[in-house]
């Protein structure tokens, strides 16, 4: 074993500021001898008791097993690639039954419509697809006749003007058939 | 050797493997566990000179010895058990103390200069070893990082240079050359507190 760091000279190959004579070494003894009680100070009891039970206390690291003596070797590679051969077939096997066994959903019935703006197609221009539904018996409305021409006459009744026949013009017959026109003048 | 027969040599001896696997994790163990009881006292005051406090110096031995168990493949290709187990407690309680930086250093000095030993002293004189302590661990706390750590390892009596060497990673020269300059600064950083008194 070698020497203990401790005893090494304080004045040694690396000349160094130090704070010369007796003072300097004595303060820095002293020191040390404060860290050298730090580091006698006594372990608390039972404390390798408590360290090792911690140590069964802590959780198991798990292992890989390794291929056995007689399939490491040469000889036991045609067992390895059957082994693998074995468990390719299980698993493409199984997973082909499952395939095979289980039925694709329908796919559910819906009218794509065109989509608006789609480009060169035709547009939908907003129409909404409303469904098919059974033309039900039509209530045929009555209809109303509307006196129209009675009303009119009502409103308007017919003023006769007694003109003299002389002066009865084309013109005149004109402003005559008019309503009102004789009021106004 | 017809298959079947393969198979079962195969199976007996996967069953082999286990029972070894087993016999040898048992072994690994009881190593473990021997290396604790050797050293764990030796780890816990590594682990309190730097953390101070004795529930964290624990907490840092425990800590060490599970990563060795973790790793107890590597345990044969360790050339010195002690060495191997101080260096990694030492990263741990360095990182510890890097970690816990928030807590004041000031109580952790006040506290450890009280529990240090001063046997057959008189109640003034206790209370003035302790106020030495004190100071000279306030010292300690202000030289560079390289240099405390170099000072507090030399301080285990049990440690060697080429031992303190290899467990901070550096050369022999190294360690020497830092233990030099941490003396000197701790000679001029006493004496300028002395002055200021």
């Amino acid at each position: 074993m070698n020497s203990p760091i401790h005893n090494f000279p304080t004045h040694g190959s690396n000349p160094g500021p130090v704070s010369s004579g007796f003072t300097s070494e004595l303060a820095s003894s002293q020191a040390e001898q404060t860290l050298r009680l730090i580091a006698q100070l006594p372990s608390p009891e039972g404390l390798d008791d408590r360290v090792i039970a911690g140590l069964h206390r802590a959780p198991r690291r798990g292992r890989v097993l390794t291929w056995p003596g007689s399939l490491s070797g040469s000889g036991g590679a045609w067992m390895r690639g059957a082994a693998a051969a074995a468990i390719v077939f299980v698993v493409a096997g199984g997973g082909w039954g499952i395939y095979t066994r289980v039925e694709p959903a329908q796919p559910a019935r819906v009218l794509v419509m065109p989509r608006a703006g789609a480009a060169g197609g035709f547009s939908g221009a907003g129409a909404m697809r409303t469904p098919e539904t059974l033309h039900g018996p039509v209530v045929a409305q009555p209809v109303t006749e509307k006196p129209i021409e009675v009303k009119a006459a009502r409103k308007t009744p017919a003023r006769v003007v007694h003109l003299p026949l002389r002066a009865l013009q084309p013109d005149d017959n004109a402003v005559a058939k008019q309503p009102g026109a004789a009021t106004a003048k | 050797m017809s298959t079947s027969q393969a198979i079962y040599a195969g199976w007996m001896e996967i069953q082999n493997i286990a029972v070894d696997d087993l016999a040898r994790t048992q072994a690994e163990e009881a190593q473990v566990a021997a290396l604790a009881t050797q050293y764990a006292g030796t780890l816990y005051r590594v682990a309190y000179s730097v953390l101070r406090n004795p529930a964290d110096a624990e907490d840092a031995v425990q800590e060490a010895f599970l990563r060795v168990l973790r790793h107890r493949d590597t345990l044969d290709e360790v050339r010195d058990h002690r060495v191997w187990l101080i260096r990694i407690v030492w990263n741990i309680v360095l990182d510890r103390k890097r970690r816990a930086k928030t807590r004041p250093e000031t109580d952790d000095v006040a506290e450890l200069a009280r529990v240090l030993p001063c046997g057959g002293l008189t109640a003034e004189q206790i209370a003035s070893a302790a106020q030495h302590h004190a100071q000279v661990l306030g010292c300690v706390e202000k030289l560079p990082a390289k240099e405390r750590q170099v000072l507090m390892l030399s301080a285990f009596e049990e440690l060697s240079s080429v031992e303190i060497a290899e467990v901070l990673g550096i050369t022999e020269s190294s360690v020497r050359s830092r233990l030099f300059r941490a003396r000197n600064l701790m000679a001029e950083l006493l004496n300028h507190s002395r002055s200021l008194r």
